[in-house]
């Protein structure tokens, strides 16, 4: 690679900036700070970054509205949030953002976004085939789910919930975005679908339902198939 | 108040008493001697025939003047002296021509005709007269009450126009805090005795005039009116004589019940005004409030943010170090906790929560929160048993989750190294979830108490925490609808606080 990837750091706290600044440099990453939603479009324009760390709550603009343009500069956006910002997560991620971090933060977490994140934005040309999480194996050329080996059957909503989550493994997607594409735009609000097809996918996969290890919900704001 | 003079004698003059006035009959007297007089000179030129109709003169003055007694006392005194002076024999009371008799009579009827008539257009007249005079009265009533803006005001100026124009003693009472207190009286400083109160309370709550002189009486000395508009009392207001004879004539209660239907359009206009400088109060308290859990939100948790992350990409160079470094990142945890939690007071006592209810599963929202803490509960073990097939719980998730939270933290800081379940079984139709420790449980009593804010178990002080979680559970789940309980574990020892599901909160399962 001729130049480090760069990541935008955009957040009106430059504490937070330095903090960002720090561990991802570290990572091997180049960081650009931005403190207002001018120098990020600014850094968008003359850094291309291949991410940008956004902070939604900017002095001079709504953080929401630069992701439709972050999004359209080809950047991945991860949104840095306050933990009770439900709400706030989920439009961001209705307008295109690839995932968020609750403050506080840890800051190995920040990077497994970013690598998510990028992972998907250099995959998203070719489709993955196989996904793997644990023991499970799910096949989305041939549309067959195994665990350690062994096909396991599905019903049609839970395969098309799991192969949406998988073909995002690791990132959020939001209880909307899955409504939307499973059971049609008139169902987005039917979050007892998608609770009924988790219990059935969970029950079929997952070693102790209690503690799942394949599907992580996030309360409020939708599910993350844990990849790896 | 001209006008009310006015009204007052236009009154005595409708009613002249039993036997007419002094004046009316002094004025009869002089126009009939006067007619005479003009009779005896007009019948020294010779003609004396039809003197009699002079005579009507005095008596149609006297009966439309002075009324009908007056008319008739008139009319008598006429016939004498037409008798006497002009009807042959003259100069004595004796008729001889039957003829003449009937020009008596006619005298009489005459008087007793054109009194009638008289004293009713006479009465028209008054009340025409009185009705105008009241109208005005009234508006000037309404004008004076438009420019009243405060309660007391009004209060005192209705005790004292009213007082005066009916002739009275007057007290305005209102309710304060389940008492009835005096807002204004004439003359100041009545103080209503338990008889009185007993009366107005009955005028509040029936709605209806009460006391002496009114269909719900009572050993009162006052009229109690009812002073409002449609179904609502505000205030009462009472009336008295001095002589403790009763408060009011019948004819003039409407008149107070006029007066005190404009007082009572007034009395709402100003509780209404009241109420919203009130609101607009409450806005600018809730306003600072919003602008104060804003701003310490971000004061606060922007350096912690900094300070946790910091500490998190910091790598220890010894052991010493790493000591240190998780002492400082767990206390800074600790410190980031409870900042958080007394948002989460602070927001529950705004009523600030924003929730959006929606289906959640109980096992997936318990594993999220478990999994949340799995650095809290370090390796302790957290038993999860929820049957699979329980119907879904409407609730809002993030506070949900942070209810659980709170719940297992709670346990675990008091159940210590025992393990903490999390149960969810169905009671009835309803369906209860209980977060379980095996600790030494709640002291009897305290099972409503721990809920409180600060509240915290007696001997529990070293084991940390700021008395708020339980608190905070509670604030979130009643926000949610939901019901909590504490109570200790069946068969051993050791705490179960609950969280309770009523069935309208819960969703059996589509097929699907």
């Amino acid at each position: 690679m001729s130049r480090p990837i760069t990541v935008v750091v955009v957040d009106d706290e430059p504490a937070i900036r330095r903090l960002f600044h720090a561990s991802l440099s570290r990572a091997g990453y180049r960081v650009v700070e931005a403190g207002t939603a001018r120098e990020a479009m600014a850094a968008l324009a003359i850094d291309k970054p291949e991410v940008v760390l956004l902070d939604l709550g900017l002095p001079d603009r709504d953080g929401l509205e630069l992701i439709p343009l972050i999004r359209g500069a080809g950047a991945a956006v991860i949104v840095v949030s306050a933990r009770d910002a439900t709400a706030q997560k989920v439009a961001a991620l209705d307008l295109g953002a690839d995932d968020y971090v609750s403050k506080p933060f840890d800051s190995e977490e920040v990077l497994a976004r970013i690598r998510t994140a990028l992972r998907h934005r250099l995959a998203s040309e070719s489709v993955t085939s196989v996904v793997r999480s644990g023991a499970v194996e799910i096949d989305l050329v041939a549309r067959i789910v195994r665990k350690r080996g062994e096909e396991v059957h599905l019903t049609p909503k839970e395969y098309d919930l799991l192969a949406m989550l998988a073909k995002a493994a690791g990132r959020v997607v939001t209880h909307a975005q899955l409504l939307r594409a499973i059971w049609g735009p008139g169902h987005e609000s039917d979050v007892e679908y998608l609770r009924v097809a988790a219990r059935g996918i969970r029950r079929k996969l997952e070693d102790d339902p209690a503690r799942p290890s394949l599907l992580r919900n996030e309360p409020g704001v939708g599910y993350r198939l844990l990849a790896g | 108040m001209a006008v009310m003079a006015a009204l007052r004698s236009d009154t005595e003059n409708l009613h002249p008493g039993p036997f007419g006035t002094v004046t009316g009959h002094a004025v009869s007297l002089g126009t009939t001697a006067l007619v005479t007089l003009a009779g005896l000179a007009i019948a020294g030129h010779g003609t004396i025939a039809n003197i009699g109709l002079l005579y009507l003169l005095p008596v149609l003055v006297a009966a439309t003047r002075y009324g009908l007694r007056t008319g008739i006392v008139t009319s008598l005194v006429c016939s004498l002296a037409y008798n006497f002076f002009f009807i042959p024999p003259t100069h004595t009371f004796t008729i001889e021509d039957p003829q003449n008799i009937v020009g008596v009579m006619v005298l009489l009827g005459v008087a007793i005709v054109a009194s009638k008539l008289a004293s009713h257009a006479r009465g028209q007249a008054l009340i025409a007269r009185a009705s105008a005079a009241q109208s005005a009265m009234l508006a000037g009533f309404a004008r004076q009450l438009t420019g009243i803006s405060t309660m007391d005001a009004l209060a005192q100026m209705l005790c004292r126009t009213i007082g005066e124009l009916l002739d009275g003693d007057t007290v305005l009472l209102v309710r304060d805090e389940g008492t009835i207190a005096v807002a204004a009286s004439l003359p100041e400083g009545f103080r209503p005795d338990p008889i009185d109160i007993a009366a107005a309370s009955l005028a509040f709550e029936r709605n209806r005039p009460a006391g002496l002189g009114s269909d719900m009486g009572g050993a009162s000395e006052w009229l109690f009116q009812p002073v409002g508009t449609g179904e609502r009392v505000i205030a009462v207001f009472g009336i008295a004589r001095q002589d403790a004879a009763m408060p009011l004539a019948q004819e003039r209660r409407p008149l107070l019940e006029s007066l005190l239907d404009q007082a009572g359009l007034a009395l709402e206009r100003i509780a209404l005004e009241q109420e919203m400088a009130g609101l607009a109060q409450v806005r600018e308290r809730d306003r600072l409030r919003h602008a104060l859990l804003s701003s310490v939100s971000h004061d606060l948790r922007t350096p912690l943010t900094t300070i946790l992350g910091t500490l998190g990409a910091m790598r220890a160079a010894d052991g010493e170090q790493a000591q240190q470094l998780a002492t400082t990142r767990s206390e800074a945890a600790r410190l980031h906790r409870f900042v958080d939690n007394l948002l989460d007071m602070a927001r529950i006592e705004a009523g600030a929560l924003d929730r959006r209810i929606e289906a959640v599963d109980l096992s997936e929202a318990v594993a999220a929160a478990v999994d949340d803490m799995a650095r809290t509960l370090g390796g302790q073990a957290v038993m999860v048993e929820i049957a699979p097939d329980l119907p879904l719980v409407m609730v809002d998730p993030q506070l949900f989750h942070h209810c659980l939270i709170n719940l297992i933290d709670n346990a675990v800081k008091h159940g210590g190294p025992t393990p903490v379940a999390v149960r969810a079984t169905r009671a009835g139709n309803a369906l209860v979830l209980a977060v379980e420790d095996e600790g030494p449980g709640i002291p009897p009593g305290d099972e409503r108490r721990i809920f409180e804010t600060f509240a915290r178990i007696e001997g529990s002080d070293r084991k940390g925490g700021t008395g708020l979680g339980l608190a905070i559970v509670k604030g979130f789940a009643e926000a949610m609808g939901l019901g909590v309980e504490a109570a200790n574990r069946g068969g051993g020892p050791g705490a179960s606080l609950r969280i309770r599901f009523e069935p309208a909160q819960l969703k059996e399962l589509p097929e699907g």
